[in-house]
């Protein structure tokens, strides 16, 4: 299928010769977007304390801005003055927002569903507020982010009663339509539908081969990443890419660990987003290849290393572990220096990735990846079967 | 470290430079100047990228010990100065033992040591023991250890107490100076304490002048006790006492003024050749979501508050940035409305924001009044300022007024980050 709309244009560069890995360029409205990508979540309208500027000199590409939060502060009224959240934040590239639908799971107590969408208590004010389908694509709308997301019906990835998934996952492709009907533009903002369906294939299945007839640029997986055993998580990732538009993006919301990363690139996921690497730098938790170091621990009080020594960020280049570990959990400045570091680790980890996919050496990657986590071979079972199944055999040398 | 006066004004306001830091060689700093008020080595809210950014010439570093003791491992495994160990090498540092606009308990003092309050609480150190970490941080400037914290209105035992105590403590930094090849690398400056009462202050004075030819210069302490109520000092009483220290001491001292002062008693202080304030008074606003924005220009009268109150709802919506015309990167960038978002929403960035902001307006503050005092027209940049201090007596936030920043809307989401009181 061509893409006809102008909002975004998605040209595939080079694809993995074994696995489903591509690197493409998504031309977005705002910026052109190299992919597989991982957008930093910067949930109302800033990034953890970091200036625009510094996230631009992290190589962030997209962000993502939270609807239901950025709807209830600064407000609409407010975003409509300024003329959207890229002009109210200062931020010139992409933008993606989510739907507000995740609140639901999150903020379930306050929640009420409903065919015609979800009642929210507000946490700020107690008022009620009606989030529809349509609402949430009018907000949306006037943050004006180059990527929305259309309002699903979020059930926790663990939960259990078929009816009510099966229910959900209906309902989102109905919300889907009613999204796409309120949609006011097109020319300037993509909506991305979200299959659901949670851990069930047959659900799964039909939710993507529902949305792959209608006319969007992009799909996102959702509904996975809440729980669930990572031996049920990659076949749900794998069956969505399976089933999706090869010629369009492929967005796993809430996905953002490094080894996740790496194998739903391998299975061919293009867009990622997580608040794991903002978050646990606020916990003084810096991401390194191995894991995470938690800098609290006085292991570091004399290390003059850095947290990483092949890391380019400035963090890195001006901070020791020791300084790092008298100040957080202090300091502003400590979360901020963590903060920089680890979203530069998960823009590292992304550009590494796609330079592999376009140099072919791609699986070669992955192997050395995986053994640097674990060096005794050991490896868990879903990493080994996920690769297996995209034909990298990590066991093999 | 050299101190050079290059002009004086009209008043006893004058034009200096430090220079020849022997740990910075090329770093020139002009006075009058406010330094960097840091917390854990690091300029409040600001990387050393994002300081980068705000201000591309070498700057002073106020430290206090009371934020940065814990360093102290790690600085000596270094070896390398307590800037290095921050990141923030290239700049000049001063140490001293407490900021002195922190609110503290009183008292604690044992007879030859002082009470250093930690985030962990208590710690006495001794002037041998405060030398030791001075070796060991290298800061180029160093206040020595003095019992300052001490209102005027203190009674004259414990006043006395306080001078005989800083004097016996001056006399062991002096000695410890002198017999360190490390120390000596630094700037030592005197503590003046007690002046809440006249004769114990001219002892306080005479101490110093015993040691005169150790010293590059004072730090005037012994006027607050921490607790903002202190603060409310009326400025004809600091007149007479900038007057009573500048007349008793050399002319080439350099004179260090500590707390978190308005702008019009800090011009008053210049205006009677005080060289060096810590920076506290623009901390003091971004911890209390206020912005600072000063009318330079005296040819323009000011008829509107040169405090905003980041966090009033009025400014929801403001699409100006906090000080139109101002060269800073968050109004380049950044509007009012978008400040008040990120305040209401206690956003990291509101404190980074504002911070840069203050910063940068606080500095502007000082190169006006150099600029003028060059031009021997300090006197009318004074005025023109008073004139807008005066006009923000009440200004209305009660948190602004409140004796600590405990509650105060621009604390940050990160878990277990305690803001020390201001």
């Amino acid at each position: 299928m061509v893409n006809t709309s102008k909002a975004l244009t998605f040209t595939v560069q080079s694809e993995c010769k074994h696995s489903r890995a591509r690197v493409a360029i998504m031309k977005l409205p705002h910026y052109d977007v190299q992919t597989p990508v991982f957008m930093p979540v910067g949930t109302q309208g800033t990034m953890k304390g970091l200036l625009t500027d510094q996230l631009e000199n992290l190589n962030c590409e997209i962000i993502l801005g939270n609807t239901y939060h950025l709807g209830n502060r600064p407000g609409v009224d407010v975003l409509k003055k300024v003329g959207g959240l890229h002009k109210f934040m200062g931020w010139n590239r992409a933008l993606l927002t989510d739907s507000g639908g995740f609140q639901m799971v999150s903020l379930l107590k306050l929640a009420e569903i409903t065919e015609e969408g979800v009642k929210f208590r507000s946490p700020y004010d107690d008022s009620e507020i009606m989030l529809t389908p349509e609402k949430s694509i009018e907000i949306q709308n006037c943050i004006g982010a180059d990527i929305v997301m259309q309002l699903d019906d979020v059930v926790q990835t663990t939960f259990q009663d078929y009816d009510r998934i099966k229910e959900a996952t209906e309902r989102t492709s109905r919300w889907l339509d009613r999204c796409l009907k309120a949609h006011k533009r097109p020319s300037e903002q993509n909506i991305f539908p979200i299959v659901q369906g949670l851990l069930n294939p047959e659900l799964r299945r039909k939710s993507a081969e529902e949305h792959i007839t209608k006319d969007v640029n992009g799909f996102a997986i959702g509904g996975l990443s809440g729980g669930e055993a990572k031996d049920d998580f990659w076949p749900m990732v794998s069956l969505g890419t399976e089933i999706l538009d090869k010629s369009k993006p492929r967005y796993l919301m809430g996905v953002g660990l490094a080894i996740d990363l790496l194998v739903c690139v391998a299975l061919g996921v293009d867009m990622f987003d997580c608040v794991f690497p903002t978050r646990t730098a606020r916990f003084g938790c810096a991401l390194v290849n191995k894991g995470q170091l938690n800098l609290k621990q006085k292991q570091f009080e004399s290390d003059l290393n850095p947290i990483d020594s092949d890391c380019e960020c400035t963090t890195c280049a001006n901070y020791t572990r020791a300084y790092l570990h008298c100040i957080v959990s202090v300091e502003t400045v400590a979360c901020h220096l963590i903060s920089v570091h680890n979203i530069a680790f998960q823009m590292r980890l992304m550009r590494t990735m796609r330079e592999n996919i376009k140099q072919g050496t791609f699986p070669k990657f992955v192997k050395k990846f995986v053994n640097e986590i674990h060096p005794d071979k050991n490896f868990p079972t879903w990493i080994n079967n996920s690769l297996l199944s995209v034909g990298i055999n990590i066991l093999e040398d | 470290m050299r101190f050079s006066i290059k002009q004086t004004g009209c008043g006893g306001e004058r034009i200096g430079y430090l220079t020849g830091f022997i740990r910075s060689p090329g770093a020139e700093i002009e006075t009058p100047t406010a330094a960097l008020f840091t917390q854990g080595g690091s300029v409040v809210n600001l990387t050393a990228e994002v300081l980068s950014k705000v201000f591309s010439n070498t700057k002073l570093l106020w430290l206090p010990l009371s934020n940065s003791i814990n360093l102290e491992t790690g600085v000596k495994a270094q070896n390398d100065g307590v800037a290095k160990f921050a990141g923030l090498q290239g700049h000049v540092t001063c140490a001293t033992l407490h900021s002195l606009s922190e609110d503290t308990p009183s008292g604690h003092f044992e007879l030859d040591r002082a009470p250093l309050w930690t985030k962990n609480g208590k710690r006495m150190v001794s002037a041998d023991r405060y030398m030791d970490v001075m070796e060991i941080f290298k800061p180029d400037i160093i206040l020595a250890i003095a019992d300052g914290r001490t209102s005027l209105n203190e009674g004259s035992k414990r006043i006395s107490k306080a001078v005989c105590r800083s004097n016996s403590m001056l006399k062991t930094c002096v000695n410890r100076y002198m017999s360190s090849k490390e120390l000596q690398k630094s700037s030592l400056i005197g503590v003046v304490v007690g002046a809440g009462n006249p004769k114990k202050c001219d002892e306080s004075l005479r101490n110093i002048l015993t040691h005169v030819d150790n010293l590059t210069g004072i730090s005037l302490q012994g006027i607050l006790d921490g607790p903002e109520e202190s603060r409310d000092i009326d400025s004809e009483t600091l007149k007479k006492l900038f007057e009573k220290v500048g007349e008793a001491l050399p002319k080439d001292f350099v004179y260090i003024l500590e707390g978190n002062w308005n702008p019009s008693i800090i011009l008053t202080a210049v205006e009677h050749g005080w060289d060096l304030f810590d920076g506290s008074y623009p901390l003091k606003l971004t911890n209390t979501g206020v912005a600072m924005k000063l009318n330079f220009d005296v040819t323009k009268e000011n008829d509107t508050l040169y405090l905003l109150d980041m966090v009033d709802e009025r400014y929801k919506a403001d699409l100006k940035p906090i000080l139109e015309g101002c060269e800073c990167l968050a109004c380049k960038k950044h509007t009012r409305a978008y400040i008040r978002h990120l305040l209401n929403t206690r956003e990291m960035l509101a404190s980074v924001l504002l911070s840069i902001h203050n910063l940068h307006h606080f500095d502007q503050m000082f190169y006006h009044a150099r600029q003028h005092i060059a031009s021997n027209t300090f006197a009318v940049f004074k005025q023109h300022i008073t004139k807008q201090c005066e006009m923000v007596k009440d200004f209305p936030p009660n948190r602004y007024k409140g004796s600590n920043g405990t509650n105060i809307p621009t604390e940050n989401q990160a878990p277990n980050i305690k803001r020390r009181n201001l």
